[in-house]
């Protein structure tokens, strides 16, 4: 579950990136640490993130959405979709 | 520049060498600070082959904040090149100051090596003191540079106008194995300002670092600390295949057996200075 920073005065807003990647194709929850945006992907879509578009893409949308640098956390292989573990707490800054 | 093909050098490129062992002879005899490294090692091997062995010392400040494998690495070279090699211990990580990792550390860690560094080579009989600053590095967030400053250390590749290409162009004509090794900043560069220094959490780091490149990952590579998460950067080369069931389990694994909770791989891959953009420092 990604949690929106509501009122953050630097405009970055990790739920709304969240979904903009899911669009792409890339289910995922997304974790806030400073300008540092933790994508943490369902482990079947992390192979997607090979392309160098869809990368060039999320690049993109987190720069959009305030972010200066992004990392796609891997999961464990025990870890699928819609797992407990899968849930993000997101780190204010 | 193919890895195979020796071009040969530029015009410029070889007035610059010649003005550097003019620059050399000029102070002799000279110590270097010395690590290893792309820049002072051709500095070193230079000054050896300008000079004679006499007439150079290489200086390796050893702290725990460069990975060990960079010492042995160091004195294989000088050993290679004979080059004279002096090793003295730093002890950065007790200055409370360096270890609070202010966004000016660097200032307090060079402040250390030369306030050992310099008083030594002066008592062997050496007159000037330098070190391996290139051109390039004066655009970087370098506070470093204001220690060496403080303590009269010559940058003769600096001051002569080499760029890190330049060097590595020379280093591989010399035949110095260094002259494609991936830049070396010190361990505590891996962690964010205002994150305490502490040899547990440089000594993880290196274990991380080491625990890559046996898996076989080449070129750049920073794993930089975020308490639980290790954030690792590639290069662009080595980035989409990590990204790849089942390999990235294999980084995974590697990396959470030294301590990591948690591993991300950076998108953007390596950049030098990334915790500066991330904190906002600039040069």
């Amino acid at each position: 579950m990604t949690q929106p920073e509501r009122g953050d005065p630097t405009g970055r807003n990790a739920e709304a990136l969240a979904t903009a990647i899911a669009e792409l194709g890339v289910p995922c929850s997304l974790e806030a640490r400073g300008g540092l945006a933790v994508v943490m992907p369902v482990l079947e879509s992390v192979a997607a993130l090979r392309a160098p578009e869809t990368r060039r893409a999320v690049l993109s949308l987190a720069r959009e959405h305030g972010f200066t640098h992004v990392a796609i956390e891997l999961p464990s292989e025990r870890r699928g979709a819609g797992s407990r573990e899968n849930d993000a707490t997101l780190l204010r800054d | 520049m193919d890895a195979d093909t020796i071009a040969p050098p530029e015009p410029t490129l070889i007035r610059m060498e010649a003005e550097l062992a003019a620059w050399l002879e000029a102070r002799a005899p000279i110590a270097i600070g010395f690590s290893g490294g792309v820049d002072s090692t051709y500095l070193a091997v230079t000054a050896r082959l300008a000079l004679g062995a006499g007439r150079v010392l290489a200086i390796i400040g050893r702290s725990p904040s460069y990975p060990e494998s960079q010492w042995v690495a160091a004195r294989d070279v000088a050993r290679s090149f004979e080059v004279p090699v002096l090793e003295l211990d730093t002890a950065e990580l007790q200055d409370p100051r360096y270890a609070a990792n202010p966004s000016n550390r660097c200032y307090y860690c060079k402040t250390e090596l030369w306030s050992r560094l310099v008083p030594v080579a002066h008592a062997r009989g050496f007159r000037a003191v330098a070190d391996g600053t290139n051109a390039d590095d004066l655009s970087d967030w370098r506070p470093g540079a204001q220690a060496a400053r403080e303590h009269g250390i010559a940058s003769p590749l600096a001051e002569l106008g080499f760029t890190k290409q330049q060097i590595r162009d020379s280093s591989r004509r010399l035949g110095l194995p260094t002259w494609r090794q991936p830049s070396s900043p010190c361990l505590s560069s891996r962690l964010p300002y205002g994150v305490e220094v502490t040899s547990e959490r440089l000594k993880q780091i290196e274990r991380a670092e080491a625990a890559l490149r046996a898996l076989g990952i080449a070129g750049d590579l920073r794993v930089r600390y975020h308490e639980d998460l290790a954030r690792v950067e590639l290069s662009a080369d080595e980035l989409p295949r990590w990204l790849e069931p089942p390999r990235f389990a294999d980084l995974r694994d590697a990396l959470v057996a030294t301590g990591f909770r948690r591993v991300a791989l950076d998108l953007r891959g390596f950049r030098s200075g990334s915790l500066n953009v991330l904190h906002g420092v600039s040069a």
